[in-house]
Order: structure tokens, then sequence, then C-alpha cells
């Protein structure tokens, strides 16, 4: 169990949430960002059950090992997010510095290899409206190797990792302005407050994925 | 000169490596031959469901915190499961 | 685990006389100003939602007359100064898009939790005062991406403000390309100012009430808020995934909601609905709050059963979530889901109920004093009477065969946000201008202005129920073309003028809040003679709002309390030996 040491306000309060402010507006600000993911990926649920036939095999479309991976590094940066968090309840600057980089960078590619993935994907004819006409995989649909029309496949998976990948790319930029704050010392064993908080963040964002990766490239 | 607090961390590396394994774990189920899809399915679900635990319980630290903040955390999924559950009968019956 | 606390007030903020004018009023991050600016803005979409009523209404009330003055709008919308059909249908889309996002929800929310949370709960401010600042000026792009759908090619969005699928997805069906997309961009920003806000709201709420301020001392307008916000921050996401999904299918040829790509038109109903439901409740229940607040004033009596409207507005806020198919009984949907939703909608109106008698507990045997602010909360509980009973009929699915997409409807949503929220509002804004302008609204316009209001407003509504009942259906252009309705014109006809009339008589209010704001009497800190937190304060109140934070001793409304001679004791009150509270007794 980590302890922090308890920084006292000059005028005392009801007793609330027992955190401070901003962790306690982070953790409601999530509460929207999972209604905000329940409208899109439960949209993706009840198509999917409504119109079965439009999705293909795991695997036939899209990219699993090379998304696989991608999953692992989120998840080291995860992984780097909590040590940065670990450093600077023990006054360790250095380490902070270290792993904020290291999760910046790592999330970097994540959203990176994203791009990649959906540019093979568009290239090979999976467009969110369905199948690209005269495209690679449109020839092996004609051939019956794959569903005829994927409309709701396409739909669903560019809209939810999309707005994953923004969520992603949102949290890269608050994570730069979390090191540059960093690097200016602002940070310190008893106050690390923006620390902790764009680590919530970037935790559910990994969350998240872990769920998209698992509901939409395995099943 | 900063007083460096003796801290005592969860276990984050080793969440690390279980991450790790669930994740190969699952790519070894999901490609899996002989099995019904169904149980393909749960097995997964279920596997998913373990690895976001392992993340919300022990790198966003819920593990650790207070009854009020936990309950704050899981207060919307009742809301994603009513709309998800009411929404699939009208395709289900 | 890490119990960091943050000081209530930022260390680096500088004095109120330090800052330029610019940072002072327009990127203020006192959360007075953000309410007034909010105020300005929402009256605005008042007014312009209420100018697209009147538009609608002379199409209604004369279909194949020129209407006086039409000639200044463009051929695209009335050649000759006869409303095009495709015109009425974006008129009637953004009359009711602008009335609940841009009218009732800011001034409900962004004016009064702003403006009044850190005052009743002795904050010095929000919890968050920049992002605060945020929330206003995204919701001012939001505004005019709304608006600037009328200057775009095919129009404003023309398929309800509720837009369904799949009418709304494919421009073929509605000629409307741009506008219906800048519908969509418009609510998701406007949706991440509301987000945002909600976020302060609740932080501000639960970690930074004065010492004293326990959950059962709140006011209720400010549990209401609470609750409001929850529902806010739950339920705004949702529309946010369905408008974007939507914008999709409009644009990136994806097919959510279109039919011959397998999309599913039901989808949209039940995830617009989930989140719209909600939205309701967000509309009424810091109407609901603020009139509890005004009631017990003008009475001199405490809140009867304040517990229990307490305990009302949590179940509200719960039941709110389970009720949403009510508005989809004839869509088609599953009939054995239908009456789940059936029984869970009866069912909320008990809590509203609860609320009602205990307004009336509250009136019953007290000094009643009809200010203008009473009057109009009065009127609130009369009239969401009105509404909320319509809406038992509505709850019955059998019923609403008949009724559904009728004027009976349109009846009933105008006696609820009109009859209710908008009443409750001119009573709030007229109760808490002192407050905000350090000066009071003329009490003779003000009466002026409530009894020609309430008048022509049930001049204008009530018929509707029977035009509702006889056949009469929502957002028709010109209903003389069936045989049918054509008895009932007459009606039309008086709707329209009655209309028209409460539409003029906005601005003696309109007058009297922009004339008050310079030439009214000044305001002392407590001309109501309150019990709040607030009118501890000068009128208005500085930066900070308190030199030293206030501490509470009292529950609120302790009106006639036999502890002091005064008939109210203010909640920050110290008295001289420890003392047992009315309510605490």
């Amino acid at each position: 169990m980590a302890h922090a040491a308890v920084m006292q306000p000059p005028v005392k309060a009801e007793t609330g949430a027992g955190v401070y402010n901003e962790k306690l507006g982070m953790w409601v600000f999530l509460g929207s960002e999972v209604m905000f993911f329940t409208a899109l990926i439960g949209s993706y649920l009840i198509l999917r059950v409504a119109q079965p036939g439009q999705w293909a095999q795991p695997g036939e479309i899209l990219n699993v090992p090379i998304t696989a991976v991608n999953t692992f590094f989120l998840i080291c940066s995860s992984v780097t997010m909590v040590k940065a968090f670990a450093s600077i309840q023990e006054g360790n600057q250095q380490g902070l510095k270290l792993y904020l980089i290291l999760t910046v960078i790592i999330g970097a590619t994540f959203v990176g290899i994203q791009i990649y993935e959906y540019s093979q994907l568009i290239h090979h004819g999976f467009l969110p409206s369905g199948y690209r006409e005269g495209s690679e995989l449109a020839e092996h649909a004609a051939a019956g190797e794959l569903p005829a029309a994927i409309g709701l496949y396409g739909s669903t998976f560019f809209t939810m990792t999309g707005f994953h990948g923004f969520h992603v790319t949102m949290g890269v930029i608050c994570m730069l302005f979390v090191t540059w704050k960093a690097f200016r010392g602002r940070y310190t064993a008893t106050d690390h407050r923006g620390v902790e908080v764009i680590g919530l963040y970037w935790h559910f964002v990994d969350l998240v994925w872990i769920i998209l990766f698992t509901i939409v490239y395995l099943i | 000169m900063e007083q460096t607090p003796h801290v005592k961390h969860p276990p984050y590396v080793w969440v690390w490596v279980g991450l790790a394994v669930l994740t190969g774990l699952e790519l070894a189920v999901a490609f899996l031959q002989h099995w019904s899809k169904t149980a393909i399915i749960i097995i997964l679900v279920l596997l998913a469901v373990w690895k976001a635990l392992l993340v919300a319980l022990f790198y966003m630290h819920l593990r650790f915190e207070r009854n009020r903040i936990r309950l704050l955390a899981i207060a919307p999924l009742p809301l994603a499961v009513i709309l998800v559950v009411a929404v699939l009968t009208e395709y289900v019956f | 685990m890490a119990t960091m606390a943050a000081p209530l007030e930022p260390a680096s903020e500088p004095h109120a006389h330090e800052l330029s004018f610019v940072k002072r009023y327009i990127f203020s991050t006192d959360h007075k100003i953000i309410g007034i600016q909010f105020l300005l803005l929402s009256l605005v979409g008042l007014f312009v939602g209420g100018l697209l009523a009147m538009l609608m209404r002379w199409q209604l009330g004369f279909p194949t007359e020129p209407m006086p003055g039409g000639g200044i709008l463009p051929e695209t919308m009335a050649p000759g100064g006869i409303l095009l059909p495709e015109f009425y249908n974006s008129l009637v889309t953004m009359h009711g898009t602008f009335m609940v996002f841009f009218a009732i929800m800011p001034l409900l929310v962004g004016v009064f939790a702003n403006y009044l949370i850190p005052l009743k709960i002795g904050a010095p401010d929000m919890a968050f005062p920049r992002l605060n600042m945020a929330s206003f000026w995204i919701a001012v792009p939001a505004f005019v991406l709304m608006v600037s759908g009328f200057f775009v090619e095919g129009g404003n969005a023309g398929a309800g403000w509720t837009s369904y699928a799949p009418l709304s997805a494919n421009p073929e069906y509605t000629g409307v390309s741009a506008g219906q997309q800048l519908w969509c961009v418009s609510l998701v920003v406007l949706g991440l100012s509301s987000i945002l806000g909600a976020t302060n709201y609740i932080t501000t709420i639960v970690n930074m009430r004065a010492p004293g301020m326990q959950w059962f001392r709140m006011p209720l307008s400010i549990w209401s808020l609470f609750i409001t916000a929850i529902l806010t921050l739950l339920a705004i996401p949702i529309l946010s995934g369905a408008a974007i999904m939507l914008l999709f299918d409009q644009t990136l040829g994806t097919h959510f909601f279109l039919p011959p790509g397998g999309g599913q038109p039901l989808l949209w109903q039940h995830v617009f609905w989930f989140f719209g439901h909600p939205e309701v409740y967000i509309l009424i229940l810091p109407a609901m709050g603020m009139v509890s607040d005004i009631i017990a004033n003008g009475s001199r009596k405490p809140v009867f059963g304040y517990k229990s409207m307490v305990y009302a507005i949590i179940a509200i806020g719960f039941l709110g979530w389970i009720v949403w198919g009510h508005h989809m009984f004839q869509s088609g949907m599953n009939p054995l889901l239908g009456t789940t939703f059936m029984v869970s909608t009866l069912f909320i109106a008990v809590p509203s109920a609860i609320k009602t008698f205990n307004w009336l507990g509250t009136m019953w045997r007290g000094s009643v004093h009809f200010t203008v602010p009473m009057l109009h909360a009065c009127a609130f509980v009369a009239m969401f009477v009105i509404g909320g009973l319509s809406g038992v009929f509505m709850a019955s699915a059998p019923v609403d065969i008949y009724i559904h997409d009728t004027y009976f409807i349109v009846a009933h949503i105008h006696y609820v946000l009109f009859g209710g929220s908008l009443f409750a509002l001119f009573g709030a804004i007229t109760f808490w201008y002192p407050k905000m302008f350090g000066r009071m609204m003329s009490a003779r316009w003000g009466y002026a202005h409530f009894f020609l209001t309430f008048i022509f407003y049930n001049m204008t509504f009530f018929p509707m129920h029977g035009l509702g009942v006889g056949g009469h259906m929502r957002r028709i252009y010109d209903p003389t073309q069936y045989e049918f309705l054509q008895p009932l014109q007459p009606i039309n006809t008086f709707i329209t003028i009655s209309a028209f009339l409460l539409f003029a008589t906005q601005l003696i209010f309109a007058v009297n809040f922009i004339v008050s704001w310079f030439r009214g009497a000044k305001a002392s800190a407590n001309p109501w003679n309150d019990t709040g937190l607030e009118w501890t304060t000068p009128s208005p109140p500085p930066h900070g709002n308190w030199e030293e934070t206030p501490t509470v001793y009292h529950p609120p409304y302790e009106f006639s309390s036999p502890l002091v001679e005064e008939d109210s004791l203010m909640q920050s009150q110290r008295l001289e030996q420890p003392a047992v509270s009315q309510a605490e007794r």
C-alpha cells in the first residue's frame, strides 16, 4: 500500500470524496467516457446480433498479429505510466522523467501503428462503408470467400477504434504537457496530482483497448 | 534536498506479466479449431474482463481506494448493461 | 491511499482589481461571471426559439396566407411570404433544438448551477475555474454552428429535434445535407461543454462544501443541480455517440441506421431516447429545486418533508434511466419490452407527486407573500401538475396508440417545459437577479409580465390537448389538407393568435431585465429575507464570494424559527446557546 504525505488545505471543508479535487474530477469525467464508449460499443454489439452475416471471421480482414503486438505496447505504456507515478511518490525525479518520456513514445507508437493498420486496410479495400469497389477484398467477397456485404463491420470497426485512437492521441498530448511540467520540476513527492490524474486517464484508455481488442479483433 | 518517503508499491511488474500472459492466452483461444463459437466467446470475454480488472484494481489503484471511489468507478456500468440488454431483446426474442 | 488535498483557492490567482477588462468579463474564470455569460447566451437562444415558433404558428394558423413581413425571407425559405414545407420542417426541428439545448438547458444548468452552487454551499468558486471558462467558450461555437445551418444550401436540419434515422441519415429523404451535419457537430461540441460543466459541478458539491454544510443541510436547489449534473454526465455522452454515428452515416457512407446496408432505425431511437429521457429530467429537476427554495421563502416556512424531497429527486434520477421506451411505443419495438417501460413510467409519477404534495404542504398554513418569484413558482406547481397528468395518459401504451405524435404530446411537452421549467426560470431569474446584478427588477412590470404570460400561455397550449385527441398530428405543414382536421382549424387560428400575444408579452420581461440592470432599485445583501448562504454576502458578491469561509449551523429554510425573533434564520448565523432547530428536533 503506497501512502503519500497529506497536503493540508488552509480552510477545512466538509468531508467529501476523501480524495483531492483533481482526482475526483478525473474519476467523474471517466464516468462520462464509459458512457460514450457504451454508445459506440453497445451499438456494435446490437448490430452484430441483428446482422451477424456482415462480419468476417477473426483475422480474415483485420491484422491480428500486428494488433496483438500493438496491444502489448499499450499495456507496456500503462506499466511505464504507473512506474512514473511510483517514482514521484518516492521523490525520484529522474525516474519520473524517464518513465513519462517512455509512456509518450510508446503511446505515440501505438497511434502510429494504428494509422499504418488503417492505411493497409483501406488499401486492401476495407472502408467504413464496406468494400471498396474493385478492391482485393471485394474480389474475395465475389468469390464467396468473404461475406457479400460488410458495411456494418466497417462502420463499427472504424468508429470504435477511431475514437479510441482519438482518445489515445489526446492522452499523448496531455502526457507531453505533464512531461514538460516534470522537466520543470513542478512535481514533488508531496504533490504530484497531475501525474496521478493523467495516469488514471491513460489506464482507462488502455482498459478500453483491452475490451476492444477482444471483442473487435478476436471474436 | 527532498526527503524520499519509504513507499511500498503494488506489484506493478507482476501485473504486467499477468496481462501479457492473458493476452497470449486470448490469442491461443481465439483460433482454436474444435471448440464451439459460444464457448470461445465466453472464455475470451472472461479473459478480457480479467485483464481489465487487473488494470483497474492495480494500475488505477482501485484495490486501495476507499469504497466511495470504487462506487464512483462502477456507477456507469449498470446503465451500460441496461441499454445493451434492453435493445438486444429487440433482436433476440 | 494518496490523500493529497488541494488548497481551496488557487495559489497564483491575481486579485480581481488587477485583471484586465478582458480577463474579468470576457475570459473570466469567476463562476458568477460565467453564469451571467450563460444567461445572456441562453436568453438569446430563448428568443431565437420563440421566433421560430412564431413562424411555425403563422403557417398553422393561416396556412394559405403570405406572412406579413415575410418578404424579407429568401426564396429558398418562403417565396412570396408563404413558407415552404421544407422550411417548415426545419423550423419545427430548430424550434425544438434551440429550446432544449440552447435555452432551457443552459438556463437551468449553465446559469444556475454555475451561479448558485459555490454561493449556496459556501465555496469561493468552482473546483476547476478554468475548465468552467472553457465550458462556456465551447458552448458559443456550438450555438454558432447550429444557427449557421439556416444559411447553408439545403437549409437547416429538418428531421425533428429527435432527428430520427433514416430520415436524418440520408440527404435524399429531406433534401437537407450540410444542415443536418451541422446539427450533429453542434450537439457534439455542446455536449463537451455540458460534460465538462457536469464534472465541475459534481466535484464542487462533493468536495467543497463549507464546514457544517452537511449533505442534508444543502438547499433543494443544490440537491437537484447535483442529481442533474450526474444525469448530464452520464446521458450526454450517449447523445454524442449517437450523433457521431449519424454524422458518419451522412458523410462516410457507414450504415448504422440505414436499412439498405443492414442498419437499424430502431437502434437510433433506442440510443437517442436512452439519452433523451434523462435529458427531460435534466430539464425539470433544477426547476423543481429552485421552486422549492422560492416557495419556502414565499411561505415563510421550511419545505414540508425536506428529506422526502431529497429522496424523490434521487428516485427521479434513478428511475429516469429505465423509462425511455415510452417514447417508442408505436415504433414497432418488442411489445414485451414496451410493457416493462409502461410499468416503470407509471412508477416515476410517484416521486413527482410526492414533491407536488410537499410544495402544497409547504404553503399550507404558511404566511404566504405573493412576490413575483412566488407567483411564478406557484404557477410552476399548477402547470407541472397538468403536464404530469397528461403524461400519465401517455404512459399507458394502449392509450398512446391514439395520442402518439399528436398535439396531445405537444401540449404535454409545453406544459412541463414552459408551464414548468420556463415559469420556474422566470421566478428564479427574478429571485436571484438582485444577487447577480445588485439591483431589483421592477415588481410592477414583473406582475404584469406574469399575469399576461400566464393567461396567454394557457390560451396557447391548453387547446392543444383537444387538437391532439381530435387526431391533429405533430410536425404537419398544412393540417387543412385532411378533411377530418378541417373542423379543428379555428382552434389552430385561436392558438396562433394567443401565441403571438404570448411572444409579444415577453417584451415586458426583456425590457424589465435590461432597464433594471441600469436603473433598478439598488439591492441589499438579502432583499427577500432568505436563509441561504448567498444572501450573507453583498449583491453582487466579490471575487471569492466571502472574506472568510462561512460556517453552517442550521438546515436550509429555517423560516419562522422559534429560535430567533426575525422570521428567517440564516444558515450561517451563529446563535448564543447551542440550540436544536425545527428540522433537527
